[in-house]
C-alpha cells in the first residue's frame, strides 16, 4: 500500500490545489503578480539571500517558506535552515518543477501567511518579522482553526515545508535513518530478529 | 514508418496500452499466442540499476500523484514500464469468494465469478507468490503479530511475489535486485521473448473507432528527459487492450468518445491512513519487506464479517513518516528523531463510497470526484482505535494517530479519546489510496456497464479493458493478483473473439 514518499507531496497537493479556488487568495496572488502590493510586502526580508535560479518561488515567498520550515522542522532543523545548510524552499522549488499546478496556490498560501492579518491570520505584522514563538502561535492557530481553508493553508504549508526539509540527506540524518547505506547488512540482521518475541 | 506529415505510423495485430498489473499479463498472453503485439507505455523504462534508495528521487521518477477535485485525498500510481507493480509491496491475495459472488449477483457477472479463480492460480504461480517466512518478517511485522496474538485477533503473514528477497526495504523504490516479480521483471520480458515490442515514453492520446470497430490508437512520443511531446505516432491495430490504470483508462475512453455517460463512473478505492507506534526497542522499520503481515480480524471478506478493513505493517521511511505524524515543531521533530523505534500500521479500508474519474483539462491530471463518506470515515475511526489497541497490546510506549490535534495514546484509558476526535478529512495528515478500481466496469447488461463480462467494450468491437478499471468494485484485499488474473482472462477471451485471418 505504501509508496515511495508520495506522502508529503500528496498531502501538499491535496491541501494546496483547491486553495486556488478561494477568491481572496486568488486576489492576493494576482495583486502580487501585478506588482500592486507595496514594495515592502513583496521584497524579501533581510537575512539569507534567495538563491539564484528559483523557477517558481519569488525571493519573498522563498524566505517566507524557509521561515515557516524552520519552525515546522523543530529546533535542530531550524538551525540547519538558519545556517543555510538545508534550504527547504529551494528543494520545494525543485519539487514544483514536477508539479507546476501547485506553484500558484502555494504562492497564495505563502502570501496569506506573510501578509495576512486578523481575522485571516492571527497577527498584525509580516510572518517573517515575528519572533519564533509568535510564528509558532500563528501556525498553531491555523492548524486548530475552525475554518477549513485555514487548516488547509496550514496543512499544505506543513507538507511542503517538511518535504523540502526532509528531502535533504542532512535532515534525514537527524532522524537516525541510515542515510547512504544501501546494503547495511548489520542493520538488516537486527531488523529481522526480535529477541523479545515469543 | 514516418509519413510526410511527420506522423510516425506503426501497425500490429494488437496494441496494449500500459504495462502494469493489467497490461503486462495481457501483453505476454497475446505475444505467446503468436500475435504481433506492441505495448505503449507513457512512462520511461527503467531497470534495477536505475533504482536508488532515496525517497526524494523515487517519488518523481516512478509515480504520479492525483488528488480529488476538492483535495483532501490523494492517489498514487506507478508511471514507468511495469506500472504500479514497480512501486508496490508485491502482496498477493486471491480474489475473495464473497466479492466474486457479489459481482455475479449485482453485476450479472456469472462467467467472471466462475472463471476468475482459475486464472488467479495461474497468476499466483507465474509471479511466484509465496508466504512471507520468518526470515522476511521484520520487527514492524512482528509487532503486529505479537499484538494480534495477545488480543486473539485473526492475523497472519501475507504472500508476496518475490524470488530471493534481500530484505533491503526498497520495494517501493523499485527493487534493486529484481527479486520482486513486478510486471517489469515477470511479464514484460516474457512477452518480449515471445516477440512483443514495448515502446516506452509513448503516451496514448486517443483510441480510434470507426463504424463501431476499433482501428488503433493515436499517441505521442515524449522526450524521455523533458517529457515534452516529440513525435506523433499512429498505430493501426484491430485489437486494442486498454490497461493504462484506473487514473488513465476511463479518461482515455471519454476523450475518445467511448462508453457514453457510463465511462468514468463507479470509481472506488481502498482508502488508507497510517497509525504509528513508538517502541522502547529499535524496530528499524526501514529494513525488510515493506509489507508482509496483515491483521484481518476486521475484514469483511474471506469468511470475516467485520466492518471492512485490514491493518498491515508498512515501511518506516523518513519522508513518509514526516507526512503522517501530526503536528509541527519540537513535538514533530521529537517523534521523527525516534524513527528507528517507530512502527507503522496502515489501514486498508474497503470503501463503500463511489465516485467518478474523468479527463482533466488539456495536459492536466484526471479529475477525480471522490468524497469519502461519513460511514467510511466512521469505519476509519474504528480502524484507528483497533490499530492503537493492537500496538498497545504489543508493547508500544505510545501510539500516534494521523489526525491533527490528536494526543498520543499511551494506555487503554486513552482509547476513548479517539471516539471524540473531530475526524473530517481536513484534519487527517494523509488520506490516500493506491488500490483503485472502476471507471469502465464490466456488467452483464449493456445498459449498465462499459464492458461485457469478458472485458470487451460494449460500444467498440476489438477494444478490451484489462486493468482494474473494468472491475466492478473494490476487493477488500490488495488487488495485484486479481488484476493480473483478470488481464489473463480478458486477453484470452480477446484472442478467442478475433476474426480468422
Amino acid at each position: 500500500v505504501s509508496a515511495p514518499d508520495h506522502g508529503l507531496a500528496a498531502s501538499a497537493a491535496a491541501d494546496l490545489a483547491p486553495l486556488d479556488r478561494r477568491a481572496f487568495l486568488r486576489w492576493l496572488g494576482a495583486l502580487a503578480a501585478a506588482g500592486l502590493l507595496p514594495a515592502a510586502c513583496t521584497r524579501a526580508p533581510a537575512g539569507l539571500a534567495a538563491p539564484a535560479g528559483l523557477r517558481f518561488l519569488s525571493p519573498r515567498t522563498w524566505s517566507v517558506l524557509n521561515a515557516a520550515a524552520a519552525r515546522i522542522a523543530g529546533p535542530r532543523g531550524a538551525e540547519l535552515v538558519a545556517t543555510g545548510r538545508v534550504d527547504p524552499a529551494l528543494r520545494a522549488d525543485e519539487f514544483l518543477a514536477g508539479a507546476p499546478a501547485l506553484a500558484r496556490p502555494l504562492a497564495q498560501a505563502l502570501l496569506a501567511l506573510e501578509l495576512g492579518v486578523f481575522p485571516l491570520v492571527a497577527k498584525l505584522r509580516p510572518f517573517t518579522a515575528l519572533a519564533p514563538e509568535q510564528q509558532d502561535a500563528v501556525l498553531a492557530e491555523l492548524a486548530a482553526s475552525r475554518f477549513a481553508t485555514k487548516r488547509r493553508i496550514y496543512g499544505g504549508l506543513r507538507s511542503i515545508a517538511l518535504l523540502g526539509f526532509y528531502a535533504a540527506p542532512e535532515a534525514r540524518a537527524l532522524t537516525g535513518y541510515p542515510v547512504g547505506s544501501p546494503r547495511p547488512s548489520a542493520g538488516i540482521a537486527d531488523a529481522m530478529d526480535w529477541p523479545e518475541d515469543g | 514508418v514516418t509519413a510526410g506529415d511527420g506522423v510516425e505510423s506503426l501497425s500490429a495485430d494488437a496494441v496494449v496500452v500500459g504495462t502494469g498489473a493489467g497490461g503486462g499479463p495481457a501483453l505476454a498472453t497475446l505475444a505467446e499466442a503468436g500475435l504481433e503485439v506492441l505495448a505503449l507505455e507513457a512512462g520511461p523504462r527503467l531497470s534495477a540499476a536505475d533504482f536508488v534508495a532515496d525517497e526524494a528521487i523515487s517519488r518523481t521518477r516512478l509515480g504520479r500523484i492525483a488528488v480529488t477535485s476538492e483535495g483532501l485525498q490523494s492517489f498514487y500510481a506507478g508511471t514507468c514500464v511495469g506500472g504500479s507493480t514497480v512501486v508496490n509491496d508485491a502482496l498477493c491475495f486471491r480474489a475473495p469468494p464473497e466479492v466474486l459472488e457479489a459481482w455475479r449477483r449485482e453485476h450479472a457477472l456469472g462467467p467472471l465469478a466462475d472463471e476468475l479463480p482459475g486464472y488467479v492460480e495461474r497468476a499466483w504461480r507465474d509471479v511466484h507468490a509465496e508466504p512471507t517466512d520468518r526470515a522476511h518478517t521484520n520487527r514492524n511485522a512482528r509487532a503486529l503479530e505479537r499484538g494480534a496474538r495477545r488480543l486473539g485477533w485473526e492475523a497472519g503473514p501475507m504472500h508476496r511475489s518475490v524470488r530471493g528477497c534481500a530484505n533491503l526495504g526498497r520495494c517501493n523504490f523499485g527493487c534493486p535486485t529484481d527479486a520482486k516479480q513486478s510486471s517489469l521483471v515477470a511479464w514484460v520480458p516474457r512477452a518480449e521473448r515471445a516477440g512483443a515490442r514495448v515502446l516506452a515514453n509513448a503516451r496514448v492520446d486517443r483510441i480510434r473507432v470507426a463504424a463501431g470497430r476499433v482501428a488503433g490508437v493515436d499517441a505521442t512520443r515524449l522526450d524521455p528527459a523533458t517529457r515534452e511531446p516529440r513525435v506523433r505516432l499512429r498505430v493501426e491495430a484491430p485489437l486494442v487492450v486498454l490497461a493504462a490504470g484506473v487514473l488513465a483508462s476511463a479518461p482515455l475512453l471519454r476523450r475518445s468518445g467511448i462508453g457514453g455517460g457510463r465511462a468514468g463512473r463507479g470509481f472506488q478505492a481502498h482508502s488508507s491512513a497510517y497509525v504509528t507506534a513508538r517502541f522502547a526497542q529499535a524496530i528499524h522499520g526501514y529494513y525488510g519487506p515493506t509489507m508482509g503481515y496483515a491483521v484481518s480480524e476486521f475484514a469483511d471478506v474471506n469468511g470475516r464479517a467485520g466492518p471492512g478493513y485490514v491493518l498491515e505493517n508498512t515501511a518506516v521511511q523518513p519522508m513518509q513518516t514526516a507526512a503522517v505524524l501530526p503536528g509541527f515543531g519540537a513535538a514533530h521533530a521529537r517523534a521523527m528523531a525516534a524513527l528507528p523505534h517507530l512502527a507503522h500500521a496502515v489501514v486498508v479500508l474497503r470503501d463503500r463510497t463511489r465516485g467518478e474519474v474523468a479527463p482533466g483539462a488539456a495536459g492536466a491530471d484526471p479529475r477525480v470526484d471522490y468524497a469519502l463518506g461519513a460511514e467510511d470515515l466512521g469505519r476509519m475511526r474504528h480502524a484507528f482505535s483497533s490499530a492503537a489497541r493492537l500496538f498497545l497490546a504489543s508493547g508500544a510506549e505510545e501510539v500516534l494517530l494521523p489526525v491533527e490535534g490528536s494526543a498520543p495514546i499511551r494506555s487503554e484509558r486513552d482509547l476513548g479519546a479517539i471516539e471524540r476526535l473531530p475526524l473530517d478529512r481536513t484534519r487527517l495528515t494523509l488520506l490516500y489510496a493506491v488500490h483503485l478500481f472502476g471507471g469502465a466496469p464490466m456488467h452483464g447488461r449493456r445498459s449498465e456497464g462499459v464492458c461485457d463480462p469478458e472485458g470487451a467494450c460494449w460500444d467498440a468491437q476489438g477494444l478490451v479493458v484489462a486493468d482494474a478499471s473494468s472491475l466492478p468494485g473494490n476487493t477488500g484485499v490488495n488487488p495485484q493478483i486479481t488484476i493480473m488474473a483478470h488481464a489473463l482472462r480478458v486477453a484470452e477471451a480477446a484472442i478467442a473473439r478475433r476474426p480468422p485471418r
